[in-house]
């Protein structure tokens, strides 16, 4: 899967999760400048987890800054 | 409704718990403390947190009344329990409050004002069934613990070994009040699992601090313990959601499927009503 791809993903999972449209936002972003709280983000990683057939450890869930960071977690599991 | 057995089980459990509180959790906020090791020294920044936490302590008729209203047909084991934790809990205030006064970083009467400033408000139950309200205390007292030994660390750092007992003791009986919790949702879990399921991500997603809201200048003073590091954005998720999860034995994606079903269910329904209103005639 292309990273490019990755990111409207998550995009996509965290508008419909957030009832809000994040068309600035890019693999730098910082998560909680996209108002995303932890929990927030822990559903849409379960969206992502559900949609690619991944199960994330949850050590690995702690300590996720940017979306880039966040990706590249996903992406070893794929 | 809970089953016999249900009542059974936590009636051991209860009992089990009040014996090793008696045993080996009891303490005098005036005498186990060592007083005489206060540091006056210790910067206002400490003082301020042992303040706040007071202020959320300071609710506790609210907590008790609450809580016995929502566990007054629950079960004996759980309507004991909240009035053994109040007992427990009133010590945390009064060790603060001393602290506070002893230390000299506040007068008598300033704690005076705080009290009477903080009876103004009053503190609701933000669940109205047992089980949502005993799942809220897993998290809420797991939290407190998990602050309460950064304030320890912190207050140590400082050489206040005063302010360092103080939290000592109290993180000792909130992580006593989480496991009892815990051992609750553990049965409530064999009772009814999916509903029970249902019920954790909807506290999980709905949770709030106690304080919040009612403790004067909660905002400010949070971000002085922010500030100071005592707390940060993955302290819930790392140490008190994720490892309570282990705990009690759910996957974290049973959650987030569960919360997921019930944003979309909240949402339907405000869309619903939108479209009802919209319907209407205007007059």
């Amino acid at each position: 899967m292309q990273r490019s791809e990755l990111l409207e993903k998550f995009k996509a999972a965290a508008s419909e999760i957030a009832e809000k449209e994040f068309d600035d936002l890019q693999e730098d972003s910082v998560i909680v400048d996209l108002g995303l709280d932890s929990l927030v983000v822990l559903e849409v990683i379960g969206e992502l987890e559900q949609a690619f057939d991944v199960r994330i450890p949850d050590d690995k869930l702690v300590g996720i800054q940017t979306v880039s960071q966040l990706l590249d977690i996903i992406e070893e599991q794929l | 409704m809970p089953s016999d057995q249900f009542r059974e089980k936590l009636h051991r459990e209860f009992l089990d718990f009040f014996d090793n509180a008696e045993q080996n959790r009891r303490w005098n906020p005036l005498r186990d403390i060592p007083w005489e090791r206060v540091n006056p020294e210790t910067p206002e920044s400490l003082a301020l947190c042992a303040e706040t936490f007071l202020g959320v302590e300071g609710f506790l008729p609210d907590y008790i009344s609450g809580g016995l209203q929502v566990f007054r047909n629950a079960s004996v084991a759980q309507r004991w329990f909240v009035a053994n934790w109040g007992y427990e809990e009133l010590k945390h205030s009064m060790a603060l409050q001393l602290y506070l006064i002893r230390s000299g970083k506040r007068t008598e009467e300033q704690m005076a004002d705080y009290q009477a400033e903080l009876m103004k408000e009053r503190w609701e139950p933000p669940f109205s069934t047992a089980r949502r309200i005993t799942i809220y205390g897993v998290f809420q007292e797991m939290a407190t613990f998990v602050i309460y030994l950064r304030q320890e660390k912190a207050a140590k750092k400082v050489g206040d070994e005063a302010l360092a007992a103080v939290y000592r003791m109290n993180a000792r009986d909130e992580v006593a009040h989480a496991r009892f919790y815990e051992l609750v949702v553990r049965a409530y879990l064999e009772e009814d699992r999916d509903n029970t399921i249902a019920d954790i991500a909807y506290v999980a997603a709905n949770f709030k601090m106690p304080g919040v809201g009612i403790v004067p200048d909660y905002d400010a003073r949070i971000a002085v313990m922010r500030d100071a590091g005592q707390i940060d954005r993955d302290l819930f998720l790392q140490k008190i959601y994720l490892p309570t999860l282990r705990r009690l034995g759910v996957e974290r994606s049973e959650i987030t499927r569960v919360i997921s079903e019930q944003r979309k269910a909240e949402r339907a329904a405000r869309r619903s009503a939108e479209m009802m209103s919209r319907a209407e005639p205007a007059e």
